[in-house]
């Protein structure tokens, strides 16, 4: 009972359509069944009958011995006791399994997949200068495209499949050989990238294959140019090239795309008397996403970014799906929240052969876990309730996916629910669920036909499939047998058949075993080890010196009560007010101090700790890209940090936002920031922003002077303002709209107060200069950081008000920092200014109460004061002394015990505490440690025993490689000072 | 020739000129680290050398200065830096620490050390009385000489010209696909093969000054082979850099075929996992990596502060500098990396010889500093407290008997910006 649809004949793709197609010439639509012209083949009956096959009409409901009625390309019926049309062909499915023809959710034709013409030089990009600034200005000497090139900008959202959509007949083979009838396929490069297509993999005639001709704007969150290439250092790279400003540039898109239509509807309402509004192609494109007419298919570089494309989602009311990165199995947590669908690549990495046994020794524990994890994902997502489609995506060659999706079925994931991830999921979340994904009479007669038991058995295989009423074959028999790969690639006379495998046929069980091992989870589970070590509901330090960094000062023989996470009391304190229950600290000697602040760390963040393309990044935000499973904060938490000011390099004048977090080790990114913390923005002085240090190839940026850095900061305030009054006055007079616009709008935040400038600074004619450009505009600075000339000029910036957070003793690293002095801390002190000390870097952070005892040192500070620079003057300085910073009743339950005087370098932290949990202890760390040894010594067990052999003999190149690849998340933070220039660094292993 | 000879072998100068007369120093805590600690005790110097160490002198002497409350240390050697080589380390002309070449013995770091270096005083200033530069480069960079943190001329300030070969292990690592790769990567194997040729390079350059040594007298002089006769004779320590477990396996390997070599290994991330076998073969360890970050996730956080205790107690000689990076602005933080080794194990004696004493015999100058000792030069400095305690200062500071200054670019501006006067307000 086939729909009344409107249906075009099905050609099959015979030779006279391909002499046709040659020809050049345009094949005529017919809009009805009538025969073809005399010379083509005529079109044969298109009834057909699929008698005794056992048929799975969706995932987990079969009927045995079944007939399927196929009718002009539709199912006409599907029963067991169905009469048999009289014109229909019959075909005999004895022995085979017949499933809803499989879709392939997230097909990349690469390179291969050629596109029909440069879809860029029809359709001009959106111009990243104009997702930058305001009056779509750009910077000098800042490229904002890549290379320079229109051809390469990152902003596609216009690029349209659909338009440039003309494979290569193999390809469709190749994916029909595996059961796969259907894909959408994808746009692959760029940031926003442009949407998708479905189509059917029956025809590669474009307009015969497109069913949906746009599925998905795609957008990826991951670091751009990621790509290697070997001479990025050495040229200036194109806005954007971190992770935090692809997440600005999305963000400034879609504003940009609203505000195109907004104002467009203006100009509607107001023809003559405004400026005509300037209409791009690229904005117009993202319209239907951004009003949710269309999903949005993120595809994260980190697992971490799944969460972010969450938030982004939220923020611009989008309808989001994921595209799984692999890394899943770090946060379950995290993919449970975003209950959102994923599509989700089977592309496992495989353990390569190393060269020497000891190689095995660089190899990181984390990539093992990776290697071993991997499998497990899909089916990770469903236990986290989440839909998903499997895609080949990522695989070599599609061959490969029912093996790799058989590993994943051997990891938990149920027959069923991959069978549901080729067939009824996809079909839903393209939006093709009335034609496709289950078998019912009606829907597109798309079938996959498997002999020799299930798709997933290890024997069986694929005899054909059924597109749309077709038949196409699978590939003859002989063609695979003679490579497992399916890739029958012509002899090489220089390359013998690879004759170190003797195929050892006598040892099937060797393999199997193999097998076994390669399916069995090793690892433990990614966040078993983490998050606080003790969460009692009060916490009672009996007695200790206690350095309350608060009114109270140093107190000894003190005691400390914390409930419920926050301080209810300190000094003497009777039993009676101990609840039940508290936890008590009970040892001789032990000194308490507030948990240790860092008023300047790039530990924790990923995709890159500057955006260093464009003088002004006030746009991006290190908020955006926290990364909360660094290593780092298991080791700065070891030497009593309880909160980093996360700041953006010093590469631009202007910088990006920071993010103050507390060291809550094992909470999501989210859990890390500290509620309530003022925003911050991280600005920049002298050698860095004038790239002194870049090389040759970068001199042409505004500024190159220490003269044009005032001239930058003035006009960036300047137009800030101007753009804070037009809003005003649009509000208040109405009018055309006002482009929002994420730079300005921020530095119009500080302009109002509410955004606190953290300024890496040097020497002494630069800090006045900036001081007293923001006085012009009534800013007063939060802190001036590094401020080694601070000395200097100590008078000026207590008048100005600002803070100053300092190296406590670096210096001569730059020519900049040749006056550097250790006595700066106590000198700046001695004359009014409210003085921290950071450290810039992964390892000081490790000991804040050390860098501050060289305040002792040099310059005298009293002790207890050096102790503020990394305690109570850092809270004050971030806004954050309502909180942390001293230990005072109502304050959080923050602190340090250490086994002697906090200043002395006899001492070490052995227990450090946040919001009354315990997150650190040395006994608890090295247990972990011991843990986490024996856990590397059984991956590098397993990896060794499978390494080249068994059944990763038959794994591809690619998945050797990607056992390579660290996730972005594990890429070690980085150890520098003064890390501004630093951008490459964190890549450092 | 013969004089070429005679300057190579003359590697001992003469000491610079030393105060005549005798000086007494009263009452101070005594850390003489060779013989305890004296509390309190006198130390008696005549022209320029220890004459006397007792809990009480009574001799009359030319200079008596009563360092009661104060607490007097062996002058600190800094056992591996760029001290004198690099003055701003992002200012090339500023930078001679390292050469261009893979084998360059003939190298001697002492030629290039700037007397008038504003870092040398500010390391002086906080008790540092002798450092070693190193040359480097690849693989073999060159000989580091001993100098002393004073002196008119580069010459007055060499102790020693050649105290040791340096030799950069080769990095064993292999460069795998990813995103720092570039597309040039080779294969792994055959970056394997090449990584096995750089060591029989080593290996080769060896051999061939070994058979140097028995060319007949008389032969063309070359100075780099000439240069290398020493360490092959095993007169010279051969310093291996190396930090990784397998570099450092690959070089003990390597030099267990070549017993005449007196091998000391720096850098030293993972020596302690091979503590044992140093201790053996009484290799000892310059260790640079305290404060590294743990090289892996399923490292112990404390691993490399822990690292000098476990090698000290395995019976590994083991010396401590500040790490490579920046290291010449960093010297005076020297005793604080001795320090952290001691918060996570090292004896305090031990962190304090780490620091003075064994840089000392590591350099051939064992029976002339890193203690406080009768006969031994008087380098020496009060500070207020425990040097290994970053609040102690240091107050008053000898070398070879010579008080020193220790004022430094630091102290000056320090001064110099404390007496500001208070701006008018604007």
């Amino acid at each position: 009972m086939p729909p009344p649809m409107m249906k075009k004949p099905r050609f099959p793709a015979g030779p006279a359509v391909a002499a046709l197609c040659a020809a050049g010439l345009v094949i005529p639509l017919f809009s009805f069944d009538g025969p073809l012209p005399p010379g083509n083949r005529p079109l044969p009956a298109s009834v057909h009958a699929l008698v005794f096959g056992r048929v799975v009409l969706s995932p987990g409901k079969e009927l045995d011995k079944a007939t399927i009625i196929l009718s002009d390309g539709r199912i006409a019926a599907v029963t067991t006791d169905a009469a048999i049309p009289a014109d229909a062909q019959v075909h005999d499915m004895t022995g085979t399994t017949i499933y809803a023809g499989f879709i392939d959710a997230h097909l990349s034709l690469g390179k291969k997949g050629a596109l029909r013409a440069d879809p860029i030089e029809e359709d001009p990009p959106v111009d990243s200068r104009r997702l930058t600034s305001g009056a779509g200005m750009g910077f000098p000497g800042a490229p904002s495209l890549a290379n320079g090139s229109d051809a390469n900008s990152l902003v596609t959202p216009q690029l349209r499949i659909a338009r440039t959509y003309n494979p290569d007949p193999e390809q469709l083979k190749a994916l029909r050989a595996e059961g796969f009838t259907a894909a959408n396929v994808v746009p692959d490069r760029g940031v926003i990238r442009g949407t998708s297509t479905f189509v059917s993999l029956g025809s590669s005639d474009p307009d015969e294959a497109i069913i949906r001709p746009d599925t998905f704007q795609h957008i990826a969150l991951n670091v751009p140019a990621e790509s290697p290439d070997a001479d990025r250092r050495d040229q200036p790279e194109a806005y954007p090239a971190s992770l935090m400003g692809v997440i600005a540039v999305v963000r400034q898109s879609f504003f940009d795309a609203q505000f195109q239509a907004v104002d467009a509807a203006h100009f509607a309402a107001n023809p003559t008397n405004r400026p005509r509004p300037s209409i791009s192609e690229a904005l117009t494109a993202l319209l239907p996403a951004a009003r949710k007419s269309m999903p949005v298919l993120f595809e994260p570089g980190s697992m971490l970014m799944v969460d972010r494309a969450m938030q982004l989602s939220r923020e611009l009311a989008l309808q989001p799906l994921m595209l799984a990165t692999g890394q899943e199995w770090r946060r379950p947590d995290l993919m449970r929240a975003a209950a959102v669908p994923f599509i989700v690549p089977v592309d496992f990495p495989e353990v390569p052969t190393l060269p020497d046994d000891d190689d095995w020794l660089a190899v990181p524990t984390d990539q093992l876990r990776a290697w071993d994890q991997a499998p497990g994902n899909p089916a990770l997502l469903r236990r986290e309730g989440l839909d998903i489609a499997l895609t080949t995506h990522g695989l070599e060659k599609p061959q490969q996916f029912r093996s790799n999706a058989r590993l994943a079925i051997a990891r938990g994931l149920t027959e069923s629910d991959a069978i549901a991830a080729l067939t009824t999921v996809p079909a839903r979340l393209c939006g093709v669920a009335d034609q496709l994904g289950d078998i019912a009479s009606g829907k597109l007669a798309n079938l996959t036909v498997v002999e020799n038991g299930r798709y997933f058995d290890p024997e069986s295989r694929i005899r054909e499939v059924w597109i749309e009423g077709q038949i196409f074959h699978a590939t003859p028999d002989d063609d695979k047998k003679k490579n497992p790969d399916g890739n029958a690639k012509p002899e090489d006379p220089d390359k013998p058949d690879k004759p170190d495998k003797p195929e050892n046929p006598e040892k099937p069980d060797k393999k199997k075993e193999l097998e076994e091992l390669r399916a069995k989870l090793t690892d433990a589970p990614a966040q078993q080890d983490r998050g606080p070590l003790l969460s009692p509901p009060a916490v009672f330090i009996k007695s200790a010196t206690i350095w309350t960094s608060g009114p109270q000062g140093r107190i000894e023989n003190a005691s400390l009560l914390i409930v419920d996470g926050k301080i209810k009391a300190l000094g003497t304190i009777a039993p009676n007010d101990v609840p039940k229950g508290a936890h008590v600290i009970d040892r001789p000697d032990i000194h308490v101090t507030p948990g240790m602040i860092d008023c300047h760390s790039h530990s924790m963040i990923i995709g890159g700790v500057n955006e260093a393309t464009l003088p002004s990044t006030a746009m991006v935000r290190v908020g955006d890209v926290v990364n909360s499973e660094s290593e780092t904060i298991h080791q700065q938490l070891a030497g009593g940090l309880t909160v980093a000011n996360l700041l953006h390099g010093s590469a631009n004048p202007i910088g990006g936002q920071n993010c103050v977090i507390k060291l809550r080790e094992g909470a999501s990114p989210e859990g890390l920031k500290l509620a309530g913390a003022p925003g911050g923005i991280k600005f920049a002085l002298g050698e860095n922003v004038k790239q002194s240090n870049w090389g040759d190839g970068f001199r042409n940026r505004f500024p190159q002077s220490r003269m044009g850095v005032p001239a930058f900061h003035t006009n960036r305030f300047t137009a800030a303002r101007q753009y804070a009054d037009a809003l005003a006055k649009h509000q208040r007079d109405g009018g055309p709209p006002v482009r929002r616009d994420l730079e300005l709008e921020t530095i119009a935040e500080i302009i109002r107060g509410e955004r606190l400038i953290h300024c890496h600074s040097y020497r002494q004619d630069e800090v006045i200069v900036f001081l007293r450009v923001m006085e012009s505009f009534g800013v007063r600075v939060g802190t001036l950081q590094h401020i080694l000339e601070g000395y200097k000029v100590a008078d000026e910036i207590a008048r100005h008000g600002a803070g100053a957070s300092a190296f406590a003793d670096w210096w001569a690293y730059k020519l900049e920092v040749y006056d550097a002095i250790p006595h700066a801390g106590s000198i700046m002190r001695e004359r009014g200014v409210l003085v921290s000390f950071n450290s810039d870097s992964s390892d000081l952070s490790r000991r804040m109460n050390l860098e501050a005892a060289k305040a002792v040192k040099y310059g005298g500070t009293p002790e207890e004061e050096a102790l503020k620079y990394v305690t109570a003057n850092p809270a004050r300085q971030l806004g954050i002394d309502k909180w942390v910073g001293s230990l005072e009743p109502g304050k959080d339950g923050d602190f340090v015990v250490w086994s002697g005087h906090p200043l002395d370098t006899a001492s070490i932290c052995q227990e450090t505490w946040i919001d009354g949990r315990q997150y650190f202890e040395t006994d608890a760390a090295h247990r972990r440690a011991a843990a986490r040894n024996t856990l590397r010594n059984a991956l590098l067990a397993k990896a060794k025993t499978l390494a080249g052999d068994g059944p990763e003999d038959a794994a591809s190149d690619k998945a050797r490689d990607k056992f390579f690849r660290r996730s972005l998340e594990d890429r070690l933070s980085i150890l520098c000072v003064d890390c501004c220039l630093d951008h490459e660094m964190p890549w450092k292993n | 020739m013969e004089k070429l000879a005679a300057f190579f072998l003359a590697l001992l100068l003469p000491a610079a000129a030393a105060p005549a007369g005798t000086l007494l120093l009263r009452g101070a805590t005594v850390h003489t680290v060779t013989h305890g600690t004296l509390t309190p005790g006198d130390v008696l110097v005549r022209n320029g050398k220890i004459a006397a160490v007792a809990p009480k002198i009574d001799e009359p002497a030319d200079t008596s200065i009563d360092l009661a409350g104060l607490h007097l240390f062996p002058g600190l050697i800094s056992a591996s830096t760029d001290l004198g080589l690099v003055e701003i380390s992002s200012v090339r002309g500023s930078i001679d620490s390292q050469e261009t070449g893979q084998f360059t013995p003939e190298i001697e770091s002492w030629t290039a050390v700037n007397p008038d270096s504003e870092l040398i005083p500010v390391s002086r200033a906080n008790g540092i009385t002798h450092f070693v530069p190193v040359p480097r480069g690849d693989l073999i960079a060159g000989a580091s000489g001993l100098m002393a943190a004073r002196g008119w001329t580069v010459e007055d300030m060499t102790v020693r010209r050649r105290t040791a070969m340096h030799l950069f292990w080769p990095d064993h690592s292999l460069t795998v696909p990813g995103p720092k790769a570039s597309k040039k990567t080779k294969p792994l194997d055959e970056q394997a093969r090449e990584r096995a040729e750089r060591v029989r390079t080593i290996d080769q350059f060896f051999a061939d000054a070994e058979a140097w040594e028995k060319r007949p007298a008389g032969s063309p002089v070359v100075p780099a082979w000439q240069a290398m006769l020493p360490v092959v004779r095993g007169e010279l320590p051969l310093v291996v850099h190396a930090q990784g477990l397998r570099e450092i396996r690959a070089a003990l390997k390597w030099s267990a075929s070549r017993p005449r070599l007196r091998l000391i290994i720096e850098g030293g991330r993972d020596a302690w996992m091979l503590a044992t076998e140093l201790a053996e073969r009484k290799i000892p360890v310059i260790y640079s990596e305290v404060f590294s970050l743990p090289s892996q996730s399923s490292d112990a956080y404390d691993v490399q502060f822990r690292a000098p205790s476990i090698l000290q107690k395995a019976g590994v000689t083991v010396a401590i500098t500040e790490s490579s990076g920046d290291s010449a602005s960093n010297q005076r933080n020297l005793p604080y990396s001795a320090a952290q080794a001691a918060a996570f194990g090292l004896s305090r004696d031990a962190a304090l010889a780490a620091i003075t004493l064994i840089p000392a015999q590591l350099h051939g100058a064992g029976d002339s500093l890193g203690s406080i000792e009768v006969g031994k030069e008087a380098s020496f400095f009060a500070a207020t407290g425990d040097i290994l305690d970053i609040r102690s200062e240091v107050r008053r500071l000898w070398i070879s008997g010579a008080e020193q200054s220790l004022a430094s670019r630091h102290s000056r501006l320090a001064e110099r910006y404390r007496t500001r006067p208070t701006p008018p307000p604007k």
